[in-house]
């Protein structure tokens, strides 16, 4: 076994290349705010900038085909590629885009050859920011269950509906879309799979007050937004994977959303918060020395590490296209529950030094408070918590001796 | 970036998991818990020839030098079982403390016995006043014309039966020292501890006579140096032991049927399975890469105290899982779960209870 991604001269000289592209992006114009719904109109354009001089090189998608404008490159370079970013404080991409390794990951599996040609491009070049709109007032959880209606007309086709919970502050330009087509037919074969632009007549988008933000997909979110269709209407060439196919559609990102492509970036909360610890001192002595808090600190991070463990083998197991089954939605299961704890465990050790972001008394210039309320935010994106228990034991197969199979990646 | 086995550890897990089910089934199992046996002269005998107890003993000394990993593809076999008797105490443990301690001599007198398996070394370490800490070591080594003597008593020592050595750990002066005395020495008396515990013993010395000759050349920190290598190992016993109950739990909620229908179609009955999936793949991944530090000469302390602290509680837990979904059937001693149990229980505290490497994880990362 070897737990550790080893480099050829040859990449590490792309390394230098890719941060010599950075370099010259701006980099010290860059702010950070703690909670991503801070991140400005400006920053978030700096950002779409940069996610592009990484498209024209094919770097922003790096693993997808170059015919496509994906770089075609290995996962070692994609690696190299988010490891340079994590240097700049970024992620790959450098903001919130459900659009290349969701999207793009079905369009490749289930597209037509003209559609794959006509989409990709603007996703892969970093030209688009694609939501992904999945989830209804009406139908959380149980997905299938969505009513958004697509009708067809001519060469079009009409939607109208709602959906909620979608995508990012800032907007997008597209989003791809759930919808049924016929209302009529039996579960899962009732649905169809939409790329929508976000500027047609009839979509209207109006921001959520919740509490946290979330951070699916690596980048913060920021605010979340509800999405209303009037009588909007697309060409059905944007209809990807055959009418009443959805379903099948969505299960290629549902895998990779449910956790199953892997994580290599570790969670750099916690080695900020033992540090703290460590340097903080409470009746006279730091908090890391008083032996209650050293055992919660060692809990905390024995389940960042098992997170952290669980992310690296589901992320070779895709990329080394082994056998999968539960090992996604158990890393998306044990990373929910892990936070919570830890973050009880923060609240057990700081009391309510935890929970103010008051610019005097916050801690970790407010990164635990936000911890407080998104390790809550958390606990349902992508699949509830209880969801993913679902996926797992299908998977397994308890009570059932034919095991659900994990969803087809690209 | 590779997790998989290489192919001579494959081979080498499925030739030992062939011999396991055929050598140690669940009946020959059950039958030595009932005997409260640890091992037979014949079953050790065919174990002797695996070559699993000199694995992790250089050739020079009558071992065949193999990785920490592969000697850990043999215990997670072992662990399915669970397959009692000396391999981790006198292969593992004993030989690795040999290693780290004993002189050059010491290396050649004891390590091709423990090697072969003609010698059977088994640790007594802590006493009545349990604790894995060299405060808690309070056996005093006397000395007595040239020769020293060893009086007081060794609680909880795993194997001590089918021992021919005990590798006993003594205060001499401020330091804590591993003298080796055998078995068969005049004084030593082994007593078996009944209850929820496989393959625990009280050792009693009286005036029991060693050579100085038997005390290993360096004390306390080359017993934690081998320990740091030791754990990842029985680690992996652990794991195989999850393994095996957790494909009984799934087994079972296949074909258990009441109202109607195979009870793992009840979310509740989910819900243990999900529990005990996650405390065994904590395990597993913990244990793997502390390895793999190991295997690689890198700095691997918080990985090991991590591991074993995650796998002690997670086979316990495991177990409880499993016992949720079996209900009645599982505390039948004859369906083989409570040996895990019982073994979960056993090992919880062995080497140190996960509280105690919670503390040692903590020194690690400096807090």
């Amino acid at each position: 076994m070897n737990f550790e991604l080893e480099y050829t001269p040859e990449q590490e000289a792309f390394r230098k290349e890719v941060w010599s592209l950075l370099e010259g992006c701006g980099l010290d114009e860059l702010e950070f705010p703690v909670d991503s719904h801070d991140l400005s109109l400006d920053q978030y354009q700096r950002r779409r900038r940069i996610g592009r001089a990484l498209g024209e090189k094919g770097w922003l998608w790096p693993t997808a085909p170059t015919q496509y404008g994906g770089g075609g490159l290995t996962i070692d370079h994609a690696i190299i590629i988010e490891e340079e970013l994590g240097k700049a404080g970024l992620t790959l991409p450098p903001y919130y885009d459900s659009g290349g390794q969701l999207g793009g990951a079905s369009i490749l599996v289930w597209g037509s050859e003209e559609q794959k040609a006509h989409f990709l491009p603007p996703i892969f070049k970093g030209e688009v920011r694609t939501w992904q709109l999945l989830t209804e007032p009406e139908a959380g959880s149980d997905l299938a269950g969505v009513k958004t209606n697509a009708s067809r007309d001519g060469d079009e086709y009409v939607i109208n509906g709602g959906k909620i919970f979608v995508g990012s502050d800032h907007g997008a330009e597209q989003a791809w879309v759930l919808c049924e087509t016929d209302p009529s037919a039996p579960r899962h074969e009732n649905l169809s799979w939409f790329i929508i632009p976000m500027d047609a007549p009839g979509v209207s988008i109006l921001p959520m007050d919740l509490l946290g933000t979330g951070n699916e997909g690596g980048a913060g979110t920021g605010r979340k937004n509800t999405i209303h269709f009037e009588n909007v209407r697309v060409p059905a060439f944007n209809l990807v994977g055959g009418e009443n196919n959805g379903w099948q559609v969505a299960t290629t990102h549902l895998e990779l959303e449910h956790g199953g492509g892997g994580a290599i970036q570790p969670n750099t909360l916690v080695s900020r918060f033992i540090d703290y610890c460590k340097e903080t001192r409470r009746g006279g002595r730091p908090l890391s020395t008083d032996p209650e808090i050293r055992l919660r600190l060692a809990d905390i991070y024995m389940r960042s590490e098992i997170v952290r463990l669980f992310g690296v083998r589901n992320f070779w197991l895709a990329n080394a296209n082994q056998p999968r089954s539960y090992e996604g939605s158990q890393l998306s299961y044990y990373e929910k529950m892990a936070g919570l704890e830890n973050a009880e465990a923060m609240l057990d050790i700081l009391g309510p030094y935890a929970l103010v972001k008051d610019e005097r008394w916050t801690v970790l210039k407010t990164a635990v408070e936000l911890d407080q309320r998104n390790s809550i935010v958390n606990l349902h994106p992508a699949g509830t918590a209880d969801i993913q228990k679902v996926i797992m034991s299908r998977r397994i197969g308890v009570g059932r001796s034919i095991r659900e199979k994990a969803g087809a990646l690209a | 970036m590779d997790l998989s086995l290489t192919e001579e550890q494959e081979l080498l897990r499925r030739v030992t998991r062939d011999f396991v089910q055929r050598e140690f089934s669940k009946e020959t199992i059950l039958k030595m818990e009932e005997a409260r046996q640890e091992t037979t002269s014949e079953l050790w005998g065919r174990a002797r020839e695996m070559g699993w107890l000199g694995m992790l003993t250089p050739v020079q000394y009558g071992g065949s030098g193999n990785s920490l990993t592969d000697a850990a593809v043999v215990f997670e076999e072992l662990g399915r079982g669970p397959v009692p008797g000396p391999f981790f105490s006198s292969g593992v443990l004993a030989a690795l403390l040999v290693q780290e301690a004993g002189s050059e001599e010491q290396k050649h007198k004891y390590l091709p016995g423990i090697s072969s398996g003609e010698f059977a070394f088994s640790m007594a370490i802590t006493e009545p006043d349990y604790g894995w800490t060299p405060g808690s070591i309070g056996l005093t080594l006397t000395s007595q014309n040239g020769a020293y003597s060893l009086s007081g008593t060794k609680l909880f020592v795993q194997d001590a039966r089918s021992a021919t050595h005990f590798i006993c750990a003594v205060r001499q002066a401020s330091e804590v020292v591993f003298v080796v005395v055998e078995a068969g020495a005049e004084g030593v008396e082994v007593r078996g501890l009944d209850g929820f515990v496989t393959s625990m013993y009280e050792v009693r010395f009286d005036g029991v006579e060693a050579p100085t000759s038997a005390v290993l050349a360096e004390g306390w920190p080359a017993f934690e140096r081998a320990l740091i290598k030791a754990l990842p190992i029985l680690c992996a016993y652990q794991v195989g032991g999850m393994q095996t109950v957790f494909d009984m739990a799934v087994d079972h909620s296949r074909t258990r049927v009441q109202f109607g229908r195979p009870i793992g179609r009840f979310q509740r009955v989910q819900d243990h399975i999900v529990r005990l999936v996650n405390h065994l793949d904590s395990a597993r991944w913990t244990t793997y890469e502390a390895l793999w530090k190991l295997d690689t000469a890198r700095d691997a302390e918080t990985s090991v105290h991590m591991a074993k602290a995650v796998t002690a509680e997670a086979y316990v837990k495991a177990c409880d899982a499993a016992h949720e979904v079996l209900a009645g059937i599982g505390i039948d001693k004859g369906y083989g779960l409570t040996l895990h149990t019982q073994m979960s229980r056993t090992l919880y505290s062995y080497l140190g209870d996960p509280k105690h490497h919670k503390r040692k994880l903590g020194n690690a990362l400096g807090l």
